[in-house]
């Protein structure tokens, strides 16, 4: 999987700068196999998109019904106002900070811009403008990131465990595998900031930078998507 | 061309062959399992439907398999005749052929798609839950599978309620059944008229039981292949399912979903009996049990039950009521420690999954009791009996207690099936019990008519 | 075309090469030959025939299960295997067979002849390529594993929830399948990655989708099912791993789970894996059939669309897995029709293979015959298949030996027959010896014996009601007959299967003996491009990247038909044939990497089984492996470049 990205730097690149390879569907392997990957990539996050879904119905109907092992799985000594809030309404809306997700979904979601325009930067030979960009998208990714983690222990103190209920095993599951791919793209971007420091990812190599981007993108529309079906619907 | 006529006719033999074979196979009714030989409306639906599929699959088999047969013994050079320069006709295609074989097999798969989904919804009509059942059924019968045994509960007073033990009606058959009004796991004690089985369900012959099928811990399968097709029995979930029986009779059944170390020795029994003698039946396991007079060999065995068995197994009695636990852990339900209820444990014809006969029949030449598996069944004198209680302890007419058997069972149970009584699955051994105390328990659940 | 890498991220841009080492990486190993060379290569043949010898081996290696599971079946209420043993064994027997032979031996035959049918020198991702197979064989090796570290997973190849459970299966086994699984599925997901950018990219000019040869396609298309595939089973198993290792609830029925999760995830996935463990085969034998019957392939878009159809409806017959597990009459409607119709795609090939026998001039070599054997054997499948469509029969016959019966039909009578036939086919392709005919022909027949008495009979078995996964029955369930003729004949299939090594080391020596006669570049007189080259392959395919003008190019570059449909000779194979001296040729060199990275994940899945401390070395090793993969050299620069690479080829693709 990584593997795939990392091979980008030891192949073929064809692009209008450089005198690429001969391939048949004229796209270079390497941005082919970054497509086919993403591809892939869409049925593991459907997957778990769906098996959220599934174990927050299933939670939400047993906490409703008053299972007592299901809210006892969601309760501690503090948050019985939010678990009445829960039953009361069906809902697990209570549980998240809506203005404070949206937030750090703005700031993941600028992160895309910005590495639009460290795209255009190699491909117009301004490295120092690249290095900028990718420094910015670098930080934002990360500045969600910490939002994430803050969210995470929030929730932790909310009474949503990983092991206590399904609810929580899902949706730490799920939001926590964004996040891991959120962090791969991180170590990318600061490889092709070192890279560039070293004189080594320049406009022969903006492919490279494409790749991470289409990448990077990626995890956001996927971010997109779990804000939505998990934050905004429920 | 002769040789090859000749050829082709011994080749159509041949494909007949098999199929001559599975028909054997149908009409055989010395196998208790054959799915061919229906004995209820339900298994006669599926059995009409597939026979004639069969059929035809087996003319396109004859004919597709020795199609492909009779081409290459027809166009085959021998290695002296090869010619490298002598070629067939070199044919590419033909779409007008090609869309035919295409639109061929499509056109028949959608008339038989079409009888495929006659009969989904004719089952499904009669399995549906609510209307379907109370509009169909004299009888309700919850069938709770669990590691490696099947529990039977009855319906008796007909409330159409399976109560739970906060009394919560929840298991309500009437209704349309919502398994999020289930508590997990089914802590089901019941009605104080209904009662609970477990091993061998015992039925009426001629009416419709439906069954509403879970499960205590992995996922199972409830299948009696004569009177219908298997329903999987699955934790968190309820289904329904029904069958008729035409004719009293034994069926039987086995667990058809992989569920760990002793699925092939999850059996069940199906017996049907005529309805007057399943009321008796009926009325006898209602009862509380008897506690055995004081003294004698029985009391000390309830004595030895009550220290050894009683952490699982119930047996219900005056004062100890049926919605009592009586120190049943239910912590340890979702493993299946819950165990058979023994109330009736002599009536019933099979113990330990279904595995041995409870009652075995003297060995004609030496006079000695048969080994405990199921290898002889004397059903018939078994429906014959006057009522279901043993003239003796341990004697039943001619049939004897299986008590080889069952002294093995109790003393160490997982010698005798695979089970892990240490992770809380199934029976533990008992190896401090003594022969004589042995002798005292059997002599109890002897009692237990 | 040819497989120049870029200059590597190591050197500044600009900088083609330089003596020192940079950034401290590895020179690449220079060895040729010799076991360092196999370890390290990225050559698509090489790692084909490791492939091949893997799966073999694991079909030995997964064979003896079956028939400890047929000696312990052969009579009624037998001791051989205990409840605990008998799980264990029908679990690996199932899940080696489906992931470590089936499936590689597909991926044998597509890495060794892709790139060949396609008129390429190597795949897209030479490297990757290469940690594909070790990282199969890393799985495959740690799964098996697991008989010596405390016993083998005992949930069955479908592993179904709740009793895949820490509760129901509280010993490491299912954890082991788990880990194991979800590596060896990191190598065919970046196969099937690198598989088809090869194929979508990287054609020879004039090799347009129609003129792909049909093992292509169905390479292809399975390569597709893979990529989609293999994610779903990925998170039904990462699940089953938090569920197992971290206190999960995914599974857990107390906390309101519902197990049909499982069931639906494990199914996205299982069924595509059905086709696409079939689709290689049916390659195979488009590809046999038409030379040794020395007629073009009887409809050949027909051939290509009921593949790629059957690619698409794969993805939506899943829950005809799960007809009794009680999903609602509407599905089973819906799914029972869905799978009534991928009859379709099937039933055309079969037709079109007979249509190419017909009025063919057959030549019944032994490959010809497994091929002929899967039309027959695979058809008695498909029908049976056909059955369990009709849903309420299925209620009947599911989890009975009568779908054993089945699946055995479609997946030895389908799969391993077209990979028998496959085998022998391109054998002095691979290797330059052609195998024996007369143990060849005795392999054949004696498999088709053996194949048939072992599972003919359990149509019987099931359809009279004996439920699979059974460690033993009683002699008044009246299966004993048909078991033990089972068991007679899984003895005979176990020799048939065999024969094939026998007959390998037979050939060889004799063919040593002879003092190593070539079999020429085109033994059989075949079609497509890879007998347009020296036996065996040259190291770098092609000398000169043909150029391709119709469907079945090298065929027509030996005869010509006329108006009426008659061939004439025009050249013979000999004449035709690249001469095999690929001068001023530039290959990709071997790398350490690849198999570096591959080892390292099964040291995390060990950690994640016994202790979470293992995984840091195995990550630290991970991420090490990948930088030095990703800064290595294109080439070893301690030697010259000896040659310049060949030049592009200008023109376009037409």
């Amino acid at each position: 999987m990584a593997e795939a990205i990392i091979d980008q730097a030891a192949t073929p690149v064809a692009d209008e700068h450089h005198e690429g390879h001969y391939t048949s569907l004229g796209l270079s392997n390497m941005k082919l196999a970054m497509w086919l990957f993403l591809g892939s990539e869409v049925l593991l996050f459907g997957a778990l998109i769906s098996t959220y879904l599934l174990s927050k119905t299933r939670f939400l109907t047993e906490l409703v019904a008053g299972n007592p092992e299901v809210v006892a799985g969601i309760s501690n000594d503090e948050n019985a106002e939010l678990v009445n809030e829960m039953i009361t309404k069906g809902s697990v809306e209570p549980l998240f900070d809506i203005p404070f997700t949206s937030l750090s979904s703005f700031i993941l979601l600028m992160s895309s811009l910005t590495m639009v325009l460290a795209h255009k930067s190699v491909t117009e030979g301004n490295y120092k403008n690249l290095r900028i960009w990718l420094s910015t998208t670098m930080l934002l990714g990360a500045t969600f990131m910490a939002g994430q983690v803050y969210e995470f222990t929030t929730f932790y103190r909310e009474g949503l465990t990983y092991d206590g209920s399904l609810l929580g095993t899902a949706f730490y599951t799920l939001t926590g595998f964004h996040g891991a791919h959120v962090t791969g793209g991180l170590i990318m971007l600061g490889s092709l900031i070192y890279l560039s420091f070293k004189g080594r990812m320049q406009k022969d190599r903006a492919e490279t930078v494409e790749l991470v981007g289409l990448y990077w993108h990626f995890v956001d529309i996927v971010w997109v998507l779990i804000f939505t079906i998990v934050y905004l619907i429920h | 061309m002769q040789l090859v006529k000749s050829r082709t006719k011994w080749l159509a033999g041949a494909g007949g062959l098999p199929v001559g074979l599975l028909l054997a196979g149908c009409a055989d009714e010395t196998k208790p399992l054959n799915t061919f030989n229906p004995q209820g409306p339900r298994a006669e639906l599926i059995d009409n439907l597939i026979q004639p599929i069969f059929l035809i699959a087996a003319v396109i088999g004859v004919a597709v398999v020795g199609g492909a047969i009779v081409l290459t013994i027809k166009n085959r050079v021998k290695p002296d005749d090869f010619d490298p320069d002598d070629f067939p006709a070199q044919t590419h295609g033909n779409p007008t052929l090609e869309w035919g074989w295409t639109a061929a097999p499509a056109v028949l798969l959608a008339g038989i798609s079409v009888f495929t989904v006659f009969a989904i919804w004719d089952l499904e009509e009669t399995n549906a839950p609510g209307g379907g059942i109370a509009g169909g059924g004299e009888l309700d019968v919850m069938v709770i599978g669990q590691q490696w045994w099947w529990e039977y509960r009855y319906d008796v007073d007909g409330d159409g309620f399976f109560e739970d033990v906060n009394g919560n009606g929840v298991l309500n058959t009437t209704d349309e059944w919502d398994p999020a009004d289930a508590e997990w796991p089914l802590e089901i004690a019941l009605d104080d008229d209904d009662v609970s089985v477990a091993n061998e369900m015992v039925i009426p012959a001629g009416e419709q039981i439906d069954l509403s099928i879970t499960s205590r811990d992995v996922i199972h399968s409830f299948w009696i292949p004569r009177l219908n097709g298997k329903r999987d029995a699955v934790p968190g979930r309820v289904h329904s399912w029904n069958f008729v029986a035409d004719t009293p009779g034994e069926y039987t059944g086995w667990c058809t979903e992989y569920c760990g170390l002793s699925h092939a020795r999850m059996r069940m029994n199906v017996i049907a009996l005529e309805r007057d003698e399943f009321n008796r039946w009926l009325a006898n396991q209602s009862r509380v049990a008897d506690i055995p007079s004081e003294d004698t060999e029985a009391a000390a065995g309830r004595q030895i039950f009550q220290q050894q068995c009683a952490s699982c197994h119930i047996i219900w009695e005056e004062g100890i009521g049926q919605d009592a636990l009586y120190g049943r852990d239910f912590e340890a339900a979702l493993t299946a420690k819950a165990a058979p209820n023994l109330t009736h444990f002599a009536t019933r014809s099979v113990m330990a999954g279904a595995i041995y006969s409870t009652f075995v029949g003297l060995d004609a030449n030496t006079n000695d009791l048969q080994p405990g598996n199921r290898n002889d069944r004397y059903l018939d004198e078994y429906l014959e009996l006057p009522s279901f209680i043993p003239e003796e302890n341990d004697q039943l007419g001619e049939l004897r207690w299986n008590r080889p058997q069952l002294k093995r069972w109790i003393k160490n149970a997982p010698s005798q099936k695979d089970m892990a009584p240490e992770d809380l699955r199934g029976m533990p051994a008992f190896p401090g019990l003594t022969d004589s105390e042995l002798d005292q328990l059997i002599a109890y659940l002897a009692t237990l008519d | 075309m040819a497989i120049v890498e870029q200059e590597p991220l190591a050197l500044p841009a600009g900088e083609p090469s330089r003596s020192a080492r940079p950034l401290g990486v590895f020179s690449r190993p220079r060895n040729t030959t010799g076991l360092k060379n196999w370890l390290t290569s990225v050559d698509h043949k090489k790692i084909g025939i490791m492939y091949g010898v893997a799966s073999l081996f694991f079909l030995l290696w997964g064979g003896v299960p079956a028939l400890l599971i047929r000696l312990q079946l052969a009579r009624p209420n037998q001791g051989l295997l205990s409840g605990d043993a008998y799980n264990q064994i029908f679990t690996m027997h199932g899940t080696v067979m489906v992931f470590l032979v089936v499936m590689p031996m597909g991926a044998a035959f597509a890495n060794y002849l892709l790139p060949l049918q396609i008129g390429a020198r190597d795949v897209a991702f030479p490297r990757i390529n290469a940690f594909s197979f070790w990282v199969f064989l890393a799985g495959g090796i740690m799964l098996n594993t697991s008989w010596f570290l405390g016993g083998g997973p005992d949930g069955g190849w479908f592993n179904y929830a709740p009793n895949n459970g820490i509760a129901y299966s509280p010993g490491i086994g299912i954890d082991f399948w788990n880990v194991a699984l979800m590596i060896a599925g990191f190598g065919s997901l970046t196969g099937a990655v690198n598989l088809i950018t090869t194929v979508l990219n990287m054609r020879a000019p004039g090799m347009t989708w129609m003129r792909l040869p049909v093992f292509t396609w169905m390479t292809l298309v399975t390569q597709f099912l893979l990529l989609f595939a293999i994610p779903v089973l990925t998170v039904a198993q990462l699940l089953l791993l938090f569920d197992r290792r971290f206190d999960g609830n995914f599974f857990n029925v107390a906390q309101g789970a519902d197990p049909l999760l499982w069931q639906h995830l494990f199914w996205i996935f299982g069924h595509p894996e059905v086709y696409l463990m079939i689709l290689p085969a049916f390659g195979i034998v488009s590809e046999v059939i038409p030379a040794f019957a020395r007629k073009p392939i009887f409809g050949y878009p027909f051939m290509v669309f009921s593949g790629i159809a059957i690619g698409f409806m794969g993805w939506g017959v899943w829950a005809h897995h799960m007809f009794v597990s009680g999903i609602g009459p509407l599905s089973v409607t819906a799914f029972a029709v869905a799978t009534m119709f991928i009859a379709v795609p099937t039933g055309v090939k079969v037709l079109n293979w007979m249509a190419t026998l017909w009025g063919g001039k057959l030549i019944l070599n032994t490959a010809m015959l497994f091929s002929i054997g899967l039309v027959t054997q695979f058809t008695l499948g498909g029908l049976s298949g056909v059955s369990h469509a009709i849903a309420p029969a299925d209620t009947q016959q599911t989890d009975t030996y009568y779908i054993v019966a089945h699946f055995h039909y479609v997946l030895f009578g389908g799969a391993l027959f077209g990979f028998y036939s496959g085998l022998y086919f391109w054998w002095p392709k691979a290797f330059g010896y052609k195998l024996n005919e007369k143990i060849g022909k005795w392999n054949f027949w004696t498999m088709v014996l053996g194949f048939n008495l072992t599972f003919g009979p359990m149509h019987i078995l099931g359809l009279q009601g004996m439920p699979r996964r059974m460690q033993t029955y009683d002699t008044s369930q009246g299966f004993n007959t048909w078991n033990m003729w089972a068991t007679i004949g899984s003895f005979i299939l176990a020799f048939a299967t065999l024969s094939i090594l026998y007959n390998a080391l037979v050939s060889y020596l004799g063919w040593r003996r002879a003092g190593r006669p070539n079999p020429g570049p085109d033994p059989w007189d075949a079609r497509s491009l890879e007998w347009s080259i020296q036996s065996p392959t040259p190291e770098h395919n092609f000398d000169v990247t043909p150029t391709v003008t119709s469907l079945d190019d090298w065929w027509y570059h030996k005869y010509q038909e006329d108006e009426n449909g008659v061939l004439r000779r025009v050249a013979s194979s000999k004449e035709l044939a690249q001469p095999g001296n690929g001068e001023g040729v530039h290959l990709p060199a071997p790398s350490y990497w690849p198999i570096i990275v591959a080892f390292s994940l099964p040291i995390i899945g060990y950690g994640l089984i016994f202790s979470l401390w293992l995984c840091i070395p195995g990550v630290f090793l991970l991420l090490a492996a990948m930088y030095g993969w990703s800064l290595e050299p294109a080439d070893d620069l301690d030697q010259d470049h000896h040659s310049e690479p060949e030049p592009e080829l200008a023109q376009t693709h037409g």
